[in-house]
């Protein structure tokens, strides 16, 4: 390898550690189709990345939170591009998820001993959804403030508990700024942690039990 | 192309992509609004209030649509002329005294003390007193302050 790599190999030690991991024996019939978890990965740091330029401007408070999506999307250079591609990463990160899971399941990789994986992969999946409808608030718009309105209306209808649930998830008895800090401090601190918790344990798994043989 | 050309090739693209991402991220992270500091000349008193000889305090009031001033400079005349002198320490911007016995500005938060030149005679300050620029027209004395407009 290059100079710097083995400079760095010297330091770090990164060969030999993970020379099991790169050297390891994959099915011989791998096609396509076993690309689709990696590209949902992808476009997991693609959200990562392009959320943390975004939270330089956004602003999560009742009065600013409109106005700094607005002047993130039309005064700061790139900034719509940034937008952009965390909307657009948000949608196709849960489509590859499905379909990611759905070749699972027609190849038959959730059977034992990769049955918890298919659990964690599951609740990555309700993570990504979760994410999704918090970040749906943010901009705070018409169409951010309905929506949120009619989805913890939702959770409302839950025997018993859900007026007490829905309270909890809006911090009050309405949609207002409590529940946008709520929402803001869920999206941008919890789910990518926990999501990014449940990813290590995904991938680890795969590296211990390895790629599962074509149906 | 066999895949260790592959792989040199992916990697040059791969460090292409990058640079190109990490320019566009700095063009992202960089304000656009920078304001810089402007003078500001303001109408502080008639000419014949001005001090024969020696240092006298005048209080001035400036207003835009943004904020409103309410402050004081120290007017200086001697044979060397009229020279105007800004109240805030070099130190850390508290506001200086002057005073008439010890010929000397004083400022109260660190024992800062500059002689009637705004020179530091003693204490923390780092540079002598500001001297603001003004202007007399018709009789009428102007000082410039400087503001982020």
């Amino acid at each position: 390898m290059g100079k710097v790599f083995d400079w760095l190999d010297r330091q770090f030690h990164l060969i030999s550690p993970h020379k099991r991991f790169f050297q390891r024996s994959v099915p011989p019939d791998l096609n396509y189709t076993y690309c689709f978890g990696g590209i949902a990965f992808t476009y997991f740091l693609i959200l990562v990345f392009s959320g943390l330029l975004l939270s330089i401007y956004y602003v999560p408070s009742e009065n600013d939170a409109y106005k700094s999506v607005m002047i993130i999307t039309n005064e700061v250079p790139l900034g719509w591009v940034i937008r952009g591609m965390h909307k657009w990463s948000a949608s196709f990160f849960i489509i590859f998820i499905i379909i990611h899971a759905i070749r699972v399941f027609v190849s038959k990789a959730y059977r034992p001993p990769r049955e918890l994986n298919w659990i964690v992969g599951s609740l990555t999946l309700i993570t990504a959804m979760a994410s999704g409808f918090t970040g749906y608030l943010l901009p705070w718009d018409q169409k951010a403030y309905w929506a949120t309105e009619v989805g913890t209306s939702m959770v409302g209808t839950i025997p018993f508990i859900g007026k007490y649930l829905m309270y909890a998830i809006r911090g009050g008895a309405e949609v207002n700024a409590a529940t946008l800090i709520r929402f803001y401090s869920m999206h941008v601190l919890y789910l990518p942690l926990i999501t990014g918790i449940l990813l290590w344990f995904h991938f680890h798994m795969i590296k211990r039990q390895g790629i599962s043989a074509k149906l | 192309m066999d895949r260790r050309d592959f792989l040199k090739r992916f990697i040059k693209a791969f460090f292409f992509a990058l640079s190109l991402s990490i320019i566009s991220i700095i063009s992202y992270i960089y304000p656009t609004k920078i304001k810089q500091k402007k003078t500001f000349y303001i109408y502080l008193t008639e000419e014949e209030n001005l001090p024969k000889i020696g240092i006298r305090r005048f209080e001035y009031i400036f207003k835009n649509e943004e904020k409103t001033i309410n402050s004081f400079v120290f007017l200086k005349k001697d044979d060397k002329g009229l020279a105007v002198f800004s109240p805030f320490c070099t130190h850390l911007g508290c506001l200086v005294k002057w005073n008439n016995i010890q010929k000397e500005f004083i400022c109260a938060c660190h024992g800062g003390r500059f002689d009637v030149e705004g020179k530091v005679i003693a204490g923390p300050p780092p540079m002598p007193l500001e001297r603001l620029p003004f202007d007399i027209k018709d009789g009428k004395v102007y000082i410039g302050i400087k503001l982020y407009g």
